[in-house]
């Protein structure tokens, strides 16, 4: 029976979802539909983080590299032949991509495949460090990608960055994918694995125990997330039809952590809600850079004010989400954060 | 009663606001004002500011200007411009400080049919492919080219090292022109002699110098950020290298010299414009305005905010309308525009065709070497 109202109330959110999307193409602006689009995106950011930091337990902070992995395979993949040798004018793109002109649906599972390919190259050696050490090396991994795609001239065009990336990206693909995203991850955690997961961030030793194959399961979750990250700046790369290697610096990972930990690490419905609240917030709060008028005063706008109390807000948000939530989540605490 | 005569003073209201409005050419500005590259939107939004309070009205209409922040960020970039095409209404468009910034709002831009005024993002990506994006700057090949020329004609160097920020999209493009540009003048192969890179945020560049000082090149071509650029110079100098340090428009900042101390003096780089040698009528007048406002020297940055919202405005002048479509042909059709950078001329890619200033660190302050009009 519960059961039964669960399916219910998802297809409701999916209709819903289908709806909502559908009138806003209808009847708004392109400047708020690029917003709701950067939300899809970020949703599928967050609960792909969201699996490997707040459901497995791994504080890993190599978001933004395996983002820049995704954009850059799917930059590179779907740029018309013409458009590539306009960009590599400085040295030739390497031959064997020079005349590759993909769709936007394989070049999207490529993104996700070689990211995850990264995840599982990475993961294998680094995943057996735990808590601070596990975030520095995927921290340093991050940073080496983007050192790799600033030399690699003849691959990535290097600091020039890559331009005239098709604009595939239209709220149907980011939020279909964040819904497949979040359909994934909810049915992941559900079966063993998901529950092995879960033993695995409440502690190491008794799942271990309990006879889970402690190594498998990282690398299956941080191989996953690293999928949909992936596929996720593919979408980035696809939405704003630029890229280059200084926008996967390490503030990209914080923006999604913020994601993360404000919806609460492990909960798939506060990281949707994290996501857009965050997105739509930091443009909503442009007003407050603006000069305000009040008829005989005029105040004049100080730029970053609206970061100013983003970041305020941010922090109000926390101490009162902390005491409201405390007692749900006590005893699931992450294990890094117990110690 | 009360409602009635509060809604009809709320239509009132409401009526002057719009007809007041209508009247309005909106101009946005996109700039990083937070973040890295905040300190060169800054220079870029006062230049802007100036040339609107000089200058605010045009066919009888009044300007304003609307500025966004985008954070020196690219996603942001491309909400911003976004948010000033669609919210604002913006006829036109000037930014941004940043090539990759610029390059993040020209799809939007294009697609919007919005034209767009870039002040200094010198990537040739930029405006390429793109009708609606156009600079008053010049780009970093000619850049790098007009540097080459400096080195083989007045210096006479033969042998050349060129050190580069390999992070900084400026910094490849102006070496790798300035290698080509060296090459053909000196007409030999092997006159590059060394070709060395470093990444933004680097400190130490013993290992790079110390590869150039076995090379003994007669210059360095060193194109990088101003710190950066100028704890190299320190560094070569303490080494003994002592041959003369060239490099691109990004040095022009007080942190250069003040980083670099005696170091730096004798180094010579191009730029955009010089405050010392006015090149136009146009320069005089923006030079003494910002002196009076600002209370001190102005930099290029400024000149090219001042250069592009001039531009715009002569350009709806001559069109006798401020819808866009008109501004982008008018822009296209850009010749001779006399601007306080000197005299743009814009080509069929939307670059500006103009003259490069080189000047020269010497007793602390950055004094004016020459001027190199574009081949």
């Amino acid at each position: 029976m519960r059961e039964k109202s669960k399916t219910h109330v998802t297809l409701i959110i999916l209709v819903l979802t289908i709806l909502g999307l559908f009138l806003a193409n209808r009847y708004l602006d392109a400047y708020k539909i690029r917003i709701i689009n950067l939300s899809g995106i970020y949703v599928t950011l967050g609960l792909s983080m969201n699996l490997i930091n707040g459901m497995t337990g791994m504080f890993s902070l190599g978001h933004a590299g395996f983002m820049a992995i995704g954009a850059y395979t799917v930059g590179i993949l779907t740029m018309p032949v013409s458009m590539k040798q306009m960009n590599f004018f400085m040295q030739p793109i390497v031959p064997f991509l020079a005349n590759v002109e993909w769709g936007f649906l394989p070049a999207l599972l490529a993104a996700g495949l070689i990211a995850a390919l990264f995840g599982v190259l990475i993961g294998a050696p680094v995943l057996r460090l735990t808590d601070d050490y596990l975030a520095i090396a995927t921290l340093g991994f991050a940073e080496i990608i983007r050192v790799v795609f600033t030399n690699t001239q003849s691959l990535t065009n290097g600091a020039l960055g890559l331009k005239g990336i098709p604009n595939y990206t239209n709220t149907w693909w980011s939020w279909g994918v964040a819904l497949v995203t979040m359909w994934f991850i909810s049915f992941l955690m559900k079966g063993t694995y998901g529950k092995a997961f879960l033993a695995i961030r409440e502690d190491e030793v008794a799942a271990r125990a309990m006879g889970i194959n402690l190594f498998k399961h990282k690398v299956m979750s941080f191989s996953f997330g690293c999928f949909f990250a992936g596929v996720a700046g593919g979408l980035m790369a696809a939405l704003l039809g630029t890229i280059d290697p200084n926008m996967f610096r390490i503030t990209l990972t914080f923006n999604i952590l913020l994601i993360v930990v404000l919806g609460g690490l492990g909960k798939i419905g506060g990281t949707v809600i994290a996501a857009v609240v965050v997105t739509v917030m930091m443009e909503a709060l442009r007003f407050l850079d603006e000069s305000i008028d009040l008829g005989l005063v005029q105040i004049k706008g100080i730029p970053g004010m609206r970061m100013v109390v983003f970041s305020i807000i941010l922090i109000f948000v926390v101490i009162v989400r902390e005491k409201g939530f405390l007692k749900r989540t006590k005893g699931r605490e992450l294990t890094y954060v117990k110690n | 009663m009360k409602k009635t005569i509060g809604l009809l003073l709320l239509v009132l209201v409401l009526a002057i606001a719009s007809s007041a409005s209508a009247e309005v050419i909106k101009i946005g500005v996109f700039e990083p004002m937070t973040g890295p590259n905040a300190a060169g939107g800054e220079m870029t939004v006062e230049g802007i500011e100036l040339a609107l309070e000089l200058r605010g009205e045009v066919l009888g209409r009044k300007v304003e200007i609307i500025v966004v922040d985008n954070k020196s960020d690219k996603v942001e970039a491309a909400n911003a411009v976004s948010r000033l095409i669609e919210k604002d209404k913006v006829v036109a468009i000037i930014g941004s400080y940043g090539s990759s910034l610029s390059m993040a709002a020209g799809d939007i831009v294009n697609k919007a049919q919005v034209p767009t005024v870039g002040c200094s993002p010198t990537n040739p990506l930029v405006t390429l492919n793109n009708p609606y994006y156009f600079r008053v700057c010049f780009i970093d090949p000619f850049q790098g080219t007009v540097m080459a020329n400096y080195a083989v004609n007045e210096l006479g160097a033969k042998t050349a090292a060129v050190i580069q920020d390999v992070t900084q999209d400026y910094s490849v493009g102006l070496s790798k022109y300035f290698v080509d540009a060296f090459r053909e003048l000196t007409g030999n192969q092997n006159s590059i002699v060394e070709m060395s890179s470093y990444n933004t945020g680097d400190q130490d560049f013993t290992a790079q110098l110390t590869n150039v000082k076995n090379k003994m090149p007669d210059i360095v071509f060193a194109p990088g950020n101003y710190g950066e650029s100028a704890l190299l110079i320190r560094q070569a100098r303490e080494l003994g290298i002592d041959v003369p340090f060239l490099g691109g428009d990004t040095w022009e900042a007080p942190e250069f010299l003040s980083i670099g101390g005696v170091a730096v003096e004798g180094a010579v780089f191009s730029t955009h414009f010089t405050s010392e040698a006015p090149v136009t009528e146009e320069s005089e007048v923006f030079l003494a305005a910002y002196r009076e406002k600002f209370g001190r020297e102005a930099n290029a940055f400024a000149a090219l905010g001042y250069d592009a919202y001039m531009l715009i405005l002569d350009v709806i002048e001559e069109a006798g309308s401020a819808d866009s479509q008109a501004i982008r042909d008018g822009l296209a059709q850009t010749e001779g525009f006399v601007g306080a950078t000197g005299v743009i001329t814009l080509d069929a890619n939307g670059d500006a065709v103009k003259s490069a200033v080189i000047n020269q660190v010497d007793d602390g302050k950055f004094i004016y070497l020459t001027t190199v009009e574009p081949f």
